[in-house]
Parts: C-alpha cells; sequence; structure tokens
C-alpha cells in the first residue's frame, strides 16, 4: 500500500488558497482569532487554571474585544459618511 | 532540583525559552504548568493551521514578506522549514517562468492567511516571555 497519498493529499490542501469573497461576511473571520487571543491571553494572566473561571474570563475579554471592535467601526463609519456626505454638501450650500 | 535551578539560572530560562519556541506551550509544559501548556499549544497551533490552510503556505513568504515573515517565524522553527520550502519555490518558478510553482496567493485569503499566522507568532511569543518570567519568578523563589 502506497503511504505517501494521504500525505501527499495533506499536503496539497495547503498548498492552494481558500476561495474567499471580498464581501461583509468574510469579517467574520475575525471571531476565532478573538477567541484565539481571548484564550491565550488569559492563559497567560490567571494566576491558576480551573475550567468555568477561565471560561468565564475569557468569554469576557473576547466580549470587550468585540464590543471595542464595533465601536471603533462605527466611529470610523460616522467619520466616513461626515467626509464623504457632510463636508462636501456643506461645500455645495456656500457656493450657491 | 531548587539549588540546580539557581546555579543555572540563565541556562534555565534559555532552555524554556528554547523549548516554547520550539513547540507552543513547550516552555509552561516544563514548568509543569500542564493545562496551560495544553490551552497555549491548541489555541497557537489551530490558529496557525487554520488560517494556513486559508491562506496556503504561499502566505509564508520570506522574500515578499519579511516583516510579516519574521512574526510567523515566532510560532514555530517548523515555520522556517516551510519558508524555506517556498523560498525555493519561488526561485524555481522564476527560472522556469512559471508564476504557479511559487504558491501564489492574493486578495483576502492572502491577507488572513499572513495577518493572522502572524498574529498566531506574536501569541505564541507572549507565551514564550510569559513562560521565561514564570521560569525566573521559580528560580528567584527557589
Amino acid at each position: 500500500m502506497d503511504m505517501t497519498v494521504p500525505s501527499d493529499m495533506l499536503l496539497a490542501s495547503f498548498a492552494a488558497p481558500m476561495q474567499i469573497d471580498t464581501s461583509p461576511l468574510s469579517v467574520l473571520w475575525l471571531l476565532p482569532l478573538v477567541a484565539a487571543i481571548s484564550v491565550v491571553y488569559k492563559a497567560t494572566k490567571v494566576h491558576k487554571i480551573q475550567p468555568w473561571p477561565f471560561i468565564k474570563e475569557s468569554a469576557v475579554l473576547f466580549g470587550s474585544i468585540l464590543v471595542f471592535i464595533l465601536l471603533a467601526a462605527l466611529i470610523l463609519y460616522v467619520l466616513a459618511w461626515v467626509v464623504t456626505e457632510q463636508i462636501p454638501n456643506l461645500a455645495r450650500q456656500f457656493e450657491v | 532540583m531548587a539549588s540546580l535551578w539557581k546555579e543555572n539560572h540563565a541556562l534555565v530560562l534559555i532552555v524554556v525559552g528554547v523549548l516554547a519556541w520550539l513547540v507552543p506551550g513547550g516552555g509552561h509544559f516544563a514548568l509543569n504548568e500542564r493545562r496551560r501548556a495544553g490551552i497555549i499549544f491548541v489555541a497557537v497551533v489551530l490558529t496557525f493551521l487554520v488560517r494556513l490552510y486559508v491562506g496556503s503556505i504561499g502566505v509564508i513568504d520570506p522574500v515578499g514578506a519579511t516583516p510579516w515573515y519574521a512574526a510567523q517565524v515566532m510560532n514555530s522553527p517548523a515555520v522556517l522549514v516551510l519558508g524555506s520550502h517556498v523560498a525555493g519555490a519561488q526561485a524555481r518558478a522564476k527560472r522556469l517562468g512559471d508564476p504557479m510553482l511559487a504558491y501564489p496567493v492574493y486578495g483576502r485569503p492572502n491577507e488572513i492567511g499572513q495577518i493572522y499566522t502572524s498574529i498566531a507568532g506574536l501569541l505564541n511569543l507572549l507565551c514564550i516571555v510569559n513562560a521565561i518570567y514564570m521560569a525566573h519568578l521559580r528560580v528567584l523563589k527557589g
């Protein structure tokens, strides 16, 4: 039996990229990364690792990071709206 | 054991740091922090492998994306092997005039793969520093 086939298949799956659209949904790829950051950061910070308190602390950090990202997104959205829509409108009014 | 640790303070710290770099969580495992080591290992390796699957090994680019590569190398020395393989493939692709041999990756998969594997490396760097600090505290306590 040829034992190289499974390893070749495994390597081949890492040799070509996935197809990911540039759509708003692709932002959801952020969630597993935020989860990993929360878990690893808490694993280095808590004094003793016990399952329930650890999960709770990681979940709180996960939520905090998400809230701050949403706030940053909202501020940037408002800023872009002011710059691209409000300021040109004001400029047009002054021209008239 | 405690006196042996105190006598070889610097050596202990270096060994713990190298173990933590060789295998994510390895430094904490050596310090008998098994749960911590397991969590770090699963989180860092899973993050790295999933993003590598998304972007392919083409996101490990020592020639065209050196700063990202520096962060990716923090995952494990295995990234150096992957990096030299990709650099070799890029050189071969250039020589033969076939860009498909160089693991081309563009757009969103490239972004996700490159940035996220680098963040996995930086997370492991945090764990390396933490393992060395824990080892330092234990040596001081004796």
